[in-house]
This record gives C-alpha cells, sequence and structure tokens, in this order.
C-alpha cells in the first residue's frame, strides 16, 4: 500500500505551478511522492525535501537588465532570459539558431527533469556544422523578482564539427530558483568542448541537468563548474550511441560557506569500443558541502569499453565535507573499467616549501588550490576561454 | 663587535615526543661560510627545518636570531622574506604549479614584504635567464610544474637558481652536494661561490669533504646526537674523514 508523503510549502507550490501549465501527470506523480529524500538513493547526499524550503512565483518573461556576470573575449554570446533567446541573427558561420516548443530533455525517472519538461516553454536549438572557430557562449538569466525559471537548449552538433560551446547560468536575485535543461547531441566524428558554469547568485538555488547523446567516433570533453548558488544540483547524463568516441567529462565544484552543491554523473556505455575519463575535483571551504555521485554502466554488448572515473577531494577548513560516490555496473566482460578517490587537505610539505620561498600562506594555499584544479582547466584549448574560467576560480579563491 | 649573521643559541627541539637538537649553539658571522658535518639521524636537516620555521617542531628552549632579530615567532615566509633561504635536502614536487609562475610569485611577495616595488615580467624574465644559464638549467625545465618530474641533480640546480634569484643574506645549503654528479658539483659549487660576499652568510650541510674542496668554509662544525660538539678548520673536515665520526662521540657524552 502506498503511504501518501507529507506536502510541504515547497512541494505544494510545486505541485500548484505544475497544475498551472496543466501537466496534471507530473503534479499527480509530485503529489504522491514528494521531493526526493536521502531514501533516493541519487538524491542520498541532496535531500531536496528537507533542503529546498521554498518555492517563488514562476518567472515571467524579463528582458535582461543586468550586465553579464561573465564574458569570453572573442567569443558570440546569445543572451536568453527567463527562457527566451534574444536571437539576432548575427550568430557565426556554421551555427543556426531557431526555437521549439517545451523541453530538449530526454523522458527519465528525476524530479528535475520532470519539472523542466512541464515547465520549460520553449527550447533554443542551435545547429552546428563544419569548422567554427569562434567561442559560443549561451549566456541564460534568470531576471527580475525572485523567480522560479525553467528554460532548455538543445545543442546538435553535426558530423564532422567542431566547436567550443560554454553556457553560464546567472541571475539578477538571491531568491531565484532556476532548472536548467541542456541536451548535446554529438554526430559522428565531432570534437566538441562543452562547459556549465553555474555562476548564480550565493543565495539562488540552481538546479541544472545535462545530457550527452556522443556519435561514432567523436571526441567530447565536458567541464561542470559550480561557483555559485547556495544549493545546487547538477544531473549529468552522457550516453554512447556510437563505437570509438571518447569522452572527458570533467568538472570542478567549489563550495564555500553555506552552499550545498551536488553533482552527479551517470555514463551509459551502450556500444562497444569507446573510452570515457571522468574527473572531478571538488573543493569545499568554511561550513559547506560538496557531493559527487559517479556512475558507470556498461550494458553487455559493450565490449572493449574503457572507463576511468576520477575523484579528488580538497578540504580547506574542519566544518566543510566532501561527499564522493562511485558506482560501477558492468554487465561486458571484456573491459577495463576503475575508479579512484582521494580526499585530503592541503599538503602540509607543498605548502612550508612555498612558503620558506617568502609567499605568504594565503598566497600559498591559492597557489595551490589553482595547482590542483590546473588538471580540469588546463586542456581547454580556447586561451581566451582558459584564462577567462582561471579568473573565475581565482576570484572565489581570493573572496 | 658586529651582529652576527645567524645566532643559535640553546636550542632544543622536539618532534613526536622526542628530543631531536639538544643544545645546538652555533654562531655564523656576517660574510662567512660554515659547514656542518655529522652522522645520519644525528638532526642536521632538522636543524635547517626548525630555521626556516617548519611548523612540525616544537621548540621547549633557546633562540634564534638572525641578523640580530629573533625569528622563531616568524611564519616561513615572514623569515624568508628577513633573507633566509635553505635549499631543501629533498625538494617538494609541486603538481599544477608552473615553475616560472612559482620564482615569479616568490621573487615579489619578498620584494612586497620589504616595501619595494614588484618586477617587471621582462627584468624577471630577464633574471631567471642569467642565472639559469650560469647554472646550466635547460630553459624547458624551467616551463614544466616545479620540481615535477626533475632529476636529482635537476632539483638541487634548481634549489641554487631560487637561491640566486632571491638574494638571501643567510643561506643554508641541506646536502645539496648529494645527487650531484662531477661536473654538476662544479657548476653548482660556482654557482654557490660567485653568491659569497661580505652580505651573504652560509651554513653548508654535508656528508663529504669533496664539497668543501670546491666551497671552502671559514669554519667546520661537527653534529651529533642534537647538537655541535667540535668546530674547527678547514681542516676538520679532513680529520673527520679519516678518522670517522667515532671519536667525537665522546665529545657529545
Ligand atoms: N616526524 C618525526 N618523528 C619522529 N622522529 C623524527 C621525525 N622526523 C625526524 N625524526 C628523527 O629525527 C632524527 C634526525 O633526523 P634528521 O633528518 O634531522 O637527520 P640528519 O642529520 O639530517 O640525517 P641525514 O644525514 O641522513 O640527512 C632522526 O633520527 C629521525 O628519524
Ligand atoms: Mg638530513
Amino acid at each position: 500500500m502506498h503511504v501518501p508523503v507529507r506536502i510541504g510549502p515547497a512541494e505544494a507550490k510545486l505541485i500548484e505551478q505544475l497544475g498551472s501549465r496543466g501537466a496534471a501527470a507530473a503534479a499527480e506523480r509530485l503529489a504522491q511522492s514528494g521531493l526526493p529524500t536521502r531514501k533516493v538513493e541519487s538524491y542520498h547526499y541532496t535531500d531536496l525535501k528537507m533542503l529546498l524550503r521554498t518555492v517563488p512565483e514562476l518567472a515571467s518573461a524579463e528582458k535582461a537588465l543586468s550586465e553579464p556576470v561573465f564574458r569570453v573575449p572573442g567569443a558570440h554570446r546569445i543572451p536568453m532570459t527567463n527562457g527566451i533567446a534574444d536571437l539576432d541573427g548575427t550568430e557565426p558561420a556554421g551555427v543556426r539558431a531557431g526555437t521549439t516548443k517545451g523541453s530538449a530533455l530526454t523522458e527519465r525517472d528525476d524530479v528535475l527533469v520532470r519539472l523542466n519538461a512541464a515547465l520549460a516553454a520553449e527550447t533554443l536549438r542551435l545547429d552546428v556544422e563544419g569548422t567554427v572557430g569562434t567561442v559560443l557562449h549561451i549566456d541564460r538569466r534568470t531576471e527580475g523578482d525572485a523567480g522560479h525559471m525553467n528554460d532548455s537548449v538543445h545543442l546538435f552538433v553535426a558530423d564532422g564539427a567542431r566547436a567550443t560551446v560554454i553556457e553560464t547560468f546567472s541571475g539578477s536575485d538571491e531568491g531565484h530558483l532556476s532548472n536548467h535543461a541542456s541536451f548535446v547531441a554529438l554526430g559522428a566524428g565531432v570534437e566538441l568542448t562543452h562547459i556549465l558554469l553555474d555562476l548564480s547568485g550565493a543565495g539562488a538555488t540552481s538546479f541544472a541537468t545535462a545530457e550527452y547523446q556522443i556519435g561514432a567516433g567523436a571526441k567530447l570533453r565536458t567541464v561542470t563548474i559550480h561557483v555559485g548558488s547556495a544549493l545546487s544540483r547538477i544531473n549529468l547524463f552522457a550516453r554512447f550511441a556510437g563505437e570509438g568516441a571518447h569522452a572527458d567529462i570533467t568538472g570542478l565544484n567549489l563550495a564555500t560557506e553555506g552552499q550545498h552543491s551536488d553533482i552527479t554523473l551517470e555514463v551509459s556505455h551502450n556500444v562497444p569500443r569507446c573510452s570515457s575519463k571522468p574527473l572531478f575535483k571538488q573543493v569545499a571551504r568554511g561550513r559547506s558541502k560538496a557531493v559527487f555521485q559517479g556512475k558507470i554502466v556498461v550494458a553487455p554488448n559493450a565490449q572493449k569499453t574503457d572507463a576511468k572515473l576520477m575523484m579528488q577531494g580538497l578540504m580547506l577548513s574542519d566544518e566543510a565535507e566532501i561527499l564522493s560516490k562511485p558506482e560501477l555496473e558492468i554487465f561486458a566482460d571484456d573491459v577495463v573499467c576503475g575508479h579512484g578517490s582521494t580526499v585530503g587537505a592541503l599538503d602540509e610539505d607543498s605548502m612550508f616549501y612555498l612558503m620558506s620561498r617568502g609567499i605568504p600562506q594565503a598566497e600559498a594555499e591559492s597557489m595551490l588550490v589553482r595547482g590542483f584544479l590546473e588538471e580540469v582547466l588546463d586542456p581547454i584549448a580556447d586561451e581566451q576561454l582558459h584564462d577567462a574560467l582561471e579568473s573565475v576560480v581565482e576570484k572565489w579563491l581570493s573572496t | 663587535m658586529t651582529t652576527p649573521m645567524l645566532e643559535i643559541r640553546n636550542l632544543h627541539a622536539r618532534i613526536a615526543e622526542r628530543e631531536i637538537l639538544r643544545g645546538v649553539n652555533l654562531t655564523v658571522p656576517a660574510g662567512e661560510v660554515h659547514a656542518i658535518m655529522g652522522r645520519n639521524g644525528s638532526g642536521k636537516s632538522t636543524l635547517s627545518y626548525v630555521l626556516a620555521g617548519k611548523a612540525d617542531y616544537e621548540i621547549t628552549e633557546g633562540e634564534v636570531l638572525l641578523d640580530g632579530e629573533d625569528i622563531l615567532a616568524l611564519d616561513p615566509s615572514e623569515r624568508a622574506a628577513k633573507g633566509l633561504f635553505l635549499a631543501f635536502q629533498y625538494p617538494i614536487e609541486i603538481p599544477g604549479v608552473a615553475t616560472m609562475t612559482f620564482l615569479k610569485a616568490a621573487m615579489n611577495a619578498q620584494l612586497k614584504a620589504r616595501g619595494q616595488a614588484e618586477m617587471t615580467t621582462p627584468d624577471f624574465m630577464r633574471a631567471v635567464k642569467e642565472a639559469g644559464q650560469s647554472l646550466h638549467i635547460d630553459s624547458d625545465m624551467l616551463k614544466r610544474a616545479l620540481n615535477v618530474g626533475f632529476s636529482g641533480g635537476e632539483k638541487k640546480r634548481a634549489e641554487i637558481l631560487q637561491m640566486a634569484l632571491l638574494a638571501p643574506k643567510m643561506c643554508v645549503l641541506d646536502e645539496t652536494d648529494s645527487g650531484l654528479d662531477i661536473d654538476a658539483l662544479k657548476i653548482v659549487s660556482d654557482g654557490v661561490n660567485a653568491l659569497r660576499g661580505p652580505g651573504r652568510s652560509m651554513l653548508v650541510i654535508t656528508h663529504y669533504q669533496r664539497l668543501l674542496n670546491h666551497i671552502v668554509p671559514d669554519v667546520v662544525h661537527v653534529f651529533s646526537d642534537g647538537r655541535v660538539v667540535e668546530s674547527g678548520g678547514k681542516e676538520l673536515a679532513l680529520e673527520l674523514e679519516s678518522k670517522g665520526y667515532a671519536g667525537f662521540d665522546e665529545a657529545a657524552a
């Protein structure tokens, strides 16, 4: 027998919002089960029922008023405000932009996916062909009074194309709740660098789900970076759809005083001869919690899979918490799969060495943290993008 | 009387409940080079770490004066800014930190601490290039992460490069000769000798008299069981070489 759960104010608001958008099934589902608690395995470390206290009114269409909080010199920036892309027809050669109705995500048993599917009004669709030398920056913002905003992007990278795309999340108000969706499809032989950067306000709530579908022989590098938002959960789903592809799925989860930030990854090896190298680094300071869960699933026919999951954590205070959970589900026999995990404080001998050369403690710490994170940022080929991301990290370290 | 560059008075230090330094007395006047020789485990590196301010040790007694100023309350970076430099017996590898970035940060931090203007990038590059050339340091090596993948000898040369760039007034060299081939020993010794001068003192820890043929010391100290048990001229090193440490143990007892 199903015992109905107690519905809190955040859930009640979400149910009402789903109802108002005609998503009866999703509303019913949420009323039945409520937001996921620690009993739901994939939300074990991020009990949304407990952590999400209030939900603001649904955000309405707004013009982008604030200045972008992040710019990449030389990039083509596409502003997207409260779910509506501002397309001016100046996209670089090889890029077509348009919109479609609804969310870009595929159906999944996840509350954030269901909310986005029901509440995102339209999707920005970008079609990329050939070699695009200009970095594409999708500047996704939540503007206006505190609002609950769902937006969606569909990035379709045609066979043989090469591109670098960064999506940033930011907003005007600390009370915002944003729930972003990205669907990234890579054709055969594509080379794509895709970056997600959460720069939401320190008090905001930011959710995101990114799905990657990776074609034959493609090379994907993803970098997911959390800096802003008090409560954050980022779902990453990567699925190999063609043989001989490789994915470096990487990320930096930076958590500071008062933040709870969760990145949860699932990589599905559904076809033979693909390799994936997830590498996630977490840094936590003050009273904060950084969570990374990484799961690699290898299907029975995905022979010759090569998958290695690495998670490394750096604790900068005693009150900080770093949680990481690896999971391998392997149904094929001829594969190489593994995972490794380390968590520690800054190395004292390294600190002493740097300080013995006259570098003051705070600067020595920040050099070591940057050194720790460099492995993730270093492979970003576009120099201006790399430097812009370095300065985000630098700023995080100095505040 | 002029102020000595380094004065260590009755220094006692312990780690993990064990007393390693047991009353070190040592004075290095300005401009002099002193050598310390002593058995493995006698506490020479401990002394160098305690001088540089490594936090692991508990100082239970004694004083360390650098140019007349008590430095025991200062952190390692403050001691460095006051002109103390330790060339490590085992330099630390730091992945992710580029050697050049590190060198620049160190030089500028010290200039800043002394209230001097920071170096411009071209001036810095020139200084590194010059110092690197005289120590036969391959410029590709400096493009790598700090000490990462450097051979034993390369690490030691990099220590002396740092010393040359930071121009300290009190240099402590902990077994800088170990791991160096014959040519490298000459190059490094020449580098060290080039830094000798009236305003700069050195404390050279070594096991081998050979180094002292290149870097000729003013005074040699014998270290045993956590203290200086004998001091003398450079001929003391030769005596040690032929007799071993046994003859000096009684002095310690
Ligand atoms: N963390 C520690 N805990 C306990 N004992 C220690 C610790 N560190 C050093 N020691 C001990 O202190 C003693 C002195 O060590 P130190 O490294 O100073 O010797 P040393 O004279 O430099 O020797 P070597 O010539 O081999 O370099 C040794 O017996 C060593 O085992
Ligand atoms: Mg030693």
